[in-house]
């Protein structure tokens, strides 16, 4: 059953609904309700975890994300030390305060120092009901996916010794199709901000995303489509002086791109494991020899994070994305002690370079609003890159 | 002249540094042989680094962890960038020409300062340039990431080593292909073949070098202790720039030789030993000698490093060379108790030798750049704590003196010794 707010808040009632899942986060009726009916949620955390094998396994699953509003971490930093990332830290401290009671199991991915830390101090401390790591290659060529095959069928053996119950080839072909589904949308929804006036902002983009992990799955469809419809029908997009991409390390809180967004800009697409990243590619079942194949390779395949080897791959995709969208500059940033960022900067800065487009980049925390120097240093590039559009 | 317009090739410096202190220690009457092997050795190495470059040889830069033997086997002369950093830090305290040359290069500083100082390196000239440049992920995303820039400041191709995170059949599978990978680049790239017998041998050289660690270990846990601190990086570097090299058999052999032999003779490192510690991490490599003379003021010893030197033998099997060179990457006890996924058999390792080495106290050496290592502290010390022994953590820098002073190691120390004495 839908959840409707109260309050019409912005004019797009699927908008609002998204806002109210983020509002009441991690209490969100939908996870109250499922675990009323005495079914299981699943927290995953990282793009690389196979969300279609914990949906059918009949588990909801739920990314995990920190506080997104800048918080003192003073859990985090005794458990995680002070430096590992404030995303790392943030998630943690939401977990040894209960916010993440309500979680069964904690299934992750092998991916960067700072996640996979965090997994160890999670099981160490928080001691959930089902825990599950994969390896995560660094690599694309063909052993790495016979590799992560491997790795995803063992995911789904631990689930069945979990659950008691088989995962068969059906449950995981719907599970597809509502995932494809969703990406399908988020991907027209992400058409719209590539018009000359976007429809819709980059941080109310990213409200709807913060959402999206946090529901069920055919409810967030029924309410993107209905988004998609109502941006649709709106007679006036958004006019800026400036059209912005953001890349970087993980982020979620919309209030950093409406801090960007203030400053006149809009944000015409992005490059982060919240957004593109989350959605970019389907699953595709042609060719794979059974649905955890298909699965298994669209997760590897998938646009690639900083930690993947080569890092072309990653530039490559970036500039396509910013061609596409026609965006007149790039801000990237970087949560302090995100060393697979950090490392890129030189090289991608070289690349943007050659390109002719231009880099702003960033050293943040997470769940940072964007004020003070961030602003002032934003707002100097776009007077920048203004200036070159004259 | 502006710092940034040095290009001096630094290992003549270091060449010339290990030759001094060479003399220095045979003329100290406490000075062990293997220390003095130790320092031909490292003379040998660099040596090699200069003449790759003079006489048309073929110099592969590579990262920590990274399997070395593969390199000495097709007659390749590596070199390792991060311990060229920190002995470069030890030997000529220039480690701030280093980082500022990584920070000139880009390098953010959240990267750790190794990284940091070898990307400075190459990027002004301070070390030779490499033919190639070899990386694996083993064991933190620093080293993950470290290689394609410096393929870039090199100019020069490079090869990445994927080392999966865990140890099933699959991943070590998937190890032995990136090594086939990696030899049929370096075959390409180097025209030199394999020597698989050359390897072999150095399959059973390491299986001795994997027992004589062991041996070394167990030998560590008498009272007197009889190894002393300041050795601890020596052990560390034997394995990472020589592994699989008779002389690395012979320094170990040596080494243990006079271990046993002050076991047998109670003769411990410091005198009268007061405080068995155990290290966890590196301790700061700028402060090693200063730290050696605070341990013999206060009579304490690093009895045992669990995260570094406490290596439990399996054997390894030179028919098998790969599949080998595999298993001694999990046998790493760096490998071995950090990466993959941390859990209790780590912690017991920290519990067994807590007990089998009958420490008082434990330092934890918070490297500010190294966050896998870092975020273990809390883990640690509760574990330390459960069973009753006290951790001093001291926040510092591997290589970068600006974190921690050396007064302030000082009073931490001595408090920390303090607390132990009323113990």
């Amino acid at each position: 059953m839908k959840e409707i707010p109260d309050k019409n808040l912005t004019g797009l009632s699927a908008l609002d609904y998204f806002r109210e899942i983020n509002r009441t986060f991690p209490k969100t009726r939908a996870i109250q309700e499922h675990k009323a009916a005495g079914k299981k949620v699943f927290g995953w955390l990282c793009t690389y975890v196979p969300e279609e094998v914990i949906l059918a396994a009949g588990i909801l699953p739920v990314r995990i994300t920190g506080y997104t509003q800048e918080t003192e971490l003073e859990d985090g930093n005794a458990y995680l030390y002070i430096n590992n990332c404030s995303f790392s830290r943030s998630c943690l401290q939401m977990g040894l305060r209960k916010e993440y009671d309500f979680l069964d199991g904690v299934v992750g991915g092998s991916t960067c120092d700072g996640a996979r830390r965090l997994f160890d101090v999670w099981r160490f401390y928080l001691n959930p009901e089902f825990f599950h790591v994969l390896t995560v290659p660094r690599k694309f060529h063909e052993r790495a996916h016979e590799l992560y095959y491997h790795q995803v069928e063992g995911f789904k053996k631990h689930l069945e010794e979990y659950t008691g119950k088989a995962i068969t080839d059906e449950s995981l072909l719907k599970s597809i199709e509502v995932m494809n589904q969703q990406r399908k949308l988020l991907k027209e929804l992400y058409e719209l901000r590539k018009l000359d006036e976007p429809l819709i902002t980059g941080a109310e983009t990213m409200e709807v995303l913060n959402g999206t992990f946090r529901m069920h799955k055919e409810e967030c469809n029924s309410y993107l489509a209905e988004l998609i419809n109502e941006l649709r029908k709106k007679n006036q997009g958004h006019k800026a002086r400036a059209r912005i991409m953001l890349i970087g390390s993980v982020l979620n809180n919309p209030e950093f791109l409406k801090g960007i967004e203030d400053l006149d800009t809009i944000i015409v697409t992005d490059e982060l494991c919240t957004s593109t990243r989350y959605w970019s590619e389907p699953v595709v079942l042609e060719g794979a020899k059974n649905p955890l194949e298909a699965i298994s390779r669209r997760y590897l395949n998938n646009f690639p994070c900083a930690r993947m080897f080569p890092s072309n791959e990653r530039f490559d995709r970036i500039i396509q994305l910013a061609r596409e969208a026609r965006a007149d500059g790039i801000i990237s940033e970087t949560i302090r002690y995100c060393v697979p960022y950090a490392h890129d900067i030189p090289l991608l800065s070289e690349r943007l370079k050659h390109e002719d487009i231009p880099l702003l980049t960033l050293d943040v925390e997470y769940g940072t609003s964007g004020s003070g120097q961030i602003r002032t240093r934003v707002q100097a590039f776009i007077e920048m890159v203004e200036a070159r559009k004259k | 002249m502006t710092t940034s317009e040095t290009k001096r090739n630094h290992i003549e410096s270091l060449l010339r540094a290990c030759r001094l202190v060479s003399r220095i220690n045979k003329n100290r009457p406490d000075c062990k042989k293997s220390e003095l092997m130790y320092y031909q050795m490292l003379d040998k190495y660099f040596n090699n680094v200069q003449r790759a470059k003079q006489e048309n040889g073929f110099l592969a830069a590579h990262t920590i962890f990274f399997p070395v033997e593969i390199l000495y086997a097709m007659g390749i002369t590596p070199l390792h960038n991060e311990v060229t950093t920190w002995t470069t830090a030890l030997l000529l305290g220039n480690q701030a020409e280093f980082l500022t040359a990584g920070a000139e290069a880009g390098m953010a500083p959240e990267i750790c300062s190794p990284h940091r100082g070898l990307a400075g390196g190459f990027y002004r000239q301070m070390l030779p340039r490499a033919d190639v440049i070899l990386w694996t992920n083993l064991i933190c995303d620093n080293s993950a990431k470290a290689g394609e820039y410096l393929m870039e400041l090199n100019r020069c191709p490079g090869f990445f080593l994927d080392h999966p995170f865990g140890d099933t059949q699959e991943e070590q599978a998937y190890m032995v292909e990136e090594l086939k990978d990696m030899i049929s680049f370096l075959e390409k790239h180097s025209g030199r073949k394999m020597n698989w017998d050359k390897l072999a041998q150095s399959v059973a050289e390491m299986d001795k070098q994997i027992k004589l660690h062991a041996e070394i270990c167990q030998l560590r846990k008498a009272i007197p202790s009889p190894f002393p601190t300041r050795r601890f990086l020596e052990f560390l570097t034997v394995d990472y720039m020589f592994a699989g090299q008779p002389e690395a058999t012979e320094y170990l052999v040596t080494l243990r030789d006079e271990l046993a032999e002050m076991v047998q003779q109670k003769k411990g490192a410091v005198y009268p030993e007061r405080f068995r510690l155990m290290t966890l991490f590196v301790p700061p490599i700028y402060l090693i000698a200063f730290l050696e003379n605070l341990f013999q003021e206060y009579g304490a010893v690093s009895a045992t490093e669990p995260l570094f030197t406490y290596w439990k033998y399996s054997p390894l099997d030179p028919s098998k060379p790969l599949e080998s060179v595999v298993k001694k990457s999990y046998l790493i006890p760096e490998s071995r108790t950090m990466y993959g996924p941390l859990g209790e058999s780590t912690l017991q390792d920290i519990r067994d030798c807590a007990r089998d080495y009958r420490v008082d106290g434990c330092i934890y050496y918070a490297f500010m750049g190294c966050r896998h290592t870092c975020a273990t502290v809390k883990m640690f010390k509760d574990t330390l704590n459960e069973i009753d022994i006290p951790v001093l953590t001291l926040d510092c820098d591997l290589v970068d003196p600006t974190i921690n002073s050396q007064s302030e190691v000082r009073d931490k120390m001595e408090q920390f010794f303090e607390l132990l004495e009323d113990r």
